[in-house]
């Protein structure tokens, strides 16, 4: 840690501040504003400040949207998280083992899934889970006959599990890159030591692998929750939030953005969603600061 | 000895096996696009498996390359990832190198705040963003797109730069100041060199970020020759059904450059650099 001249930390420190405040604070700053105005379809120029209408009407009782639509959202990240870090851990180790040859070939071949825009791995999957024409249902009926399919869109819980299947083929490379990296990073000796000490593979992984891999998976894993939490393209562009019961009700895959950007865009309800974006903004931010100190990552920078 | 044998046979077989999984679940969807690019018409809609065109066909390939303006796309598509990717660099390369390494008030107020801009959905911002570029005259054009894009690249990649930072040994360039460096040659000749693998991973994030998104360039480019190739393809399904052809033929012309970027980046995510430095 050393001692800069002010001007010196300036210049390194300007561009990205000046960036970051003209184009992402600043808007977050104006979204507060609409929150406590009555923009929306009717009143979209000359709206007024109305105070706190937009943020009761969230909290309107249990069965708010707001509720429904969180819980579901939190669910899909409790689900999506292990499984992204399961599968990446497991790539990531797999690729670093020395008995395997063509790491290049095996490494390249397995990021390919990341390099894949997101609107087009949302288009695949969406036509993969069509119950008449996709790729899953025409395999299923190998097995159950012509006549089978399994309802991936249609039915609430199954259309949950068809955007947790392609959300962890997208993301899982992340994570494998992430812990590959430090995979790399941590020296053999250590291994070599621990071996000539007698430690089972098992007790290796837990006393070495681990606490070196936690720097790096930590910070790659609260910043994927907080993706995964913001999912939008792969949930709207598959299922638009769907399958609904009723019109009235959030969707079934309905997540936050989800529900967020149908509301602003296609009932043009802008208040009110700016309210649910500064709710869901404090959530987030709060989650993310009371993760960061029980890891000890920000108080470490305090020094 | 059975452990042995497990673990000399055993082992590499089981990891070899699960790697073919992994290939096959990691590449299907992508064999599928190539499949669909190939195929005329509408005989993708079939209700029986077909893994293969029966007649393979270069007619989708010719019609997104001369019947719309792919070309165009393309290019402002390279264009804003680019310049993305080089501005959100030095941004938060030299960022990043201040909160790893300067001693300065405001620092931890500066990290809280990257991670509370991280925690706004971006999507929501769309309308001030919209204002903005609208005041300052660069509506509809890629160029204020990627000034949007270089603001969110930023965020995070400084946040993952610093982390990487933090692993680089302090004696490294502390060293080189004793030595007579000033600050900013201990940063281009220490720092960025056994940074290479961190910098290119945030490098090509970057680029997929801005190569990769459709919301924000859908609202903020207004015209067809602006348009980038995720605007662009989407623009050509019409209200009944998607032109499978069209669109796939137009995702495996879009995943070419990225793969290029990828084969040439890749030897860099290999780490173990930092380590080498201490060993001297």
């Amino acid at each position: 840690m050393y001692r800069t001249s002010l001007r010196l930390t300036l210049t390194y420190l300007s561009p990205m501040v000046v960036g970051v405040g003209l184009i992402s604070l600043f808007p977050i700053l104006y979204n507060v504003y609409i929150s406590f105005t009555n923009q929306n379809l009717y009143h979209f120029r000359q709206y007024s400040i109305v105070g706190f209408v937009n943020y009761g009407k969230l909290f309107q009782g249990l069965d708010a949207d707001f509720f429904i639509v969180l819980g579901r959202t939190f669910l899909f990240v409790a689900i999506c998280i292990p499984l992204f870090l399961a599968v990446g851990m497991a790539a990531a180790m797999a690729l670093n083992h020395p008995s395997v040859r063509f790491k290049p070939f095996w490494r390249v071949a397995l990021i390919v899934p990341w390099a894949v825009p997101s609107y087009i791995t949302a288009l695949v999957w969406k036509f993969f889970f069509n119950e008449d024409f996709g790729t899953l249902n025409q395999l299923y009926r190998v097995v159950a006959g012509p006549h089978a399919g399994l309802p991936w869109l249609s039915d609430p819980t199954w259309a949950f599990a068809s955007i947790v299947i392609a959300n962890v083929w997208m993301s899982y490379p992340f994570f494998m890159i992430v812990i590959l990296g430090a995979l790399q990073s941590i020296p053999s000796e250590l291994y070599e030591a621990a071996a000539v000490d007698g430690a089972p593979a098992w007790s290796q992984f837990r006393r070495i692998t681990v606490p070196l891999l936690r720097p790096a998976i930590l910070p790659a894993t609260i910043l994927s929750a907080i993706v995964t939490f913001n999912v939008l393209n792969t949930a709207y562009l598959i299922t638009k939030g769907g399958p609904f019961i009723s019109a009235a009700k959030p969707g079934a895959t309905d997540f936050v953005m989800v529900y967020a950007f149908r509301v602003a865009f296609q009932l043009f309800n802008y208040s009110y969603i700016a309210a649910f974006a500064v709710v869901i903004f404090f959530l987030l931010f709060t989650v993310t600061l009371g993760s960061l100190r029980f890891t000890g990552l920000v108080r470490e920078e305090a020094r | 000895m059975r452990t042995g044998a497990f673990s000399r046979y055993g082992v590499p077989i089981l990891i070899h096996a699960f790697l073919v999984a992994m290939l096959i679940f990691a590449l299907f969807p992508v064999f599928f696009v190539l499949q669909a690019a190939f195929r005329p018409g509408q005989s993708l809609y079939s209700l029986t498996l077909s893994l293969w065109p029966d007649h393979p066909t270069w007619d989708n390939f010719v019609y997104i390359w001369t019947r719309v303006p792919f070309p165009t796309w393309l290019k402002n598509s390279l264009g804003i990832g680019i310049g993305t990717m080089i501005a959100g660099l030095i941004g938060s390369a030299t960022g990043a190198y201040a909160l790893a390494r300067f001693r300065f008030a405001g620092k931890r107020m500066t990290l809280i705040l990257l991670l509370a801009i991280q925690a706004f959905p971006t999507v929501l911002a769309l309308v001030p963003i919209y204002i903005i570029l609208r005041t300052v005259g660069l509506i509809g054009s890629p160029f204020g797109l990627m000034l949007a894009y270089v603001a969110g690249a930023l965020v995070f990649s400084t946040w993952n730069l610093k982390g990487y930072f933090d692993t680089i040994p302090r004696e490294l360039d502390e060293a080189a100041l004793i030595d007579g460096c000033t600050v900013t040659q201990a940063f281009i000749r220490i720092v960025l060199p056994l940074s290479l693998p961190a910098l290119a991973v945030t490098a090509l994030l970057m680029f997929l970020t801005a190569w990769n998104e459709w919301v924000m360039a859908q609202t903020l480019l207004l015209s067809e020759d602006a348009y980038t190739v995720p605007v662009g393809l989407w623009g050509l399904q019409d209200n009944y059904r998607i032109p499978w052809g069209y669109f796939a033929a137009g995702s495996l012309l879009v995943s070419i450059p990225v793969m290029v970027l990828f084969l040439g980046l890749q030897q860099y995510f290999r780490s173990g650099l930092t380590v080498g430095g201490v060993k001297g």
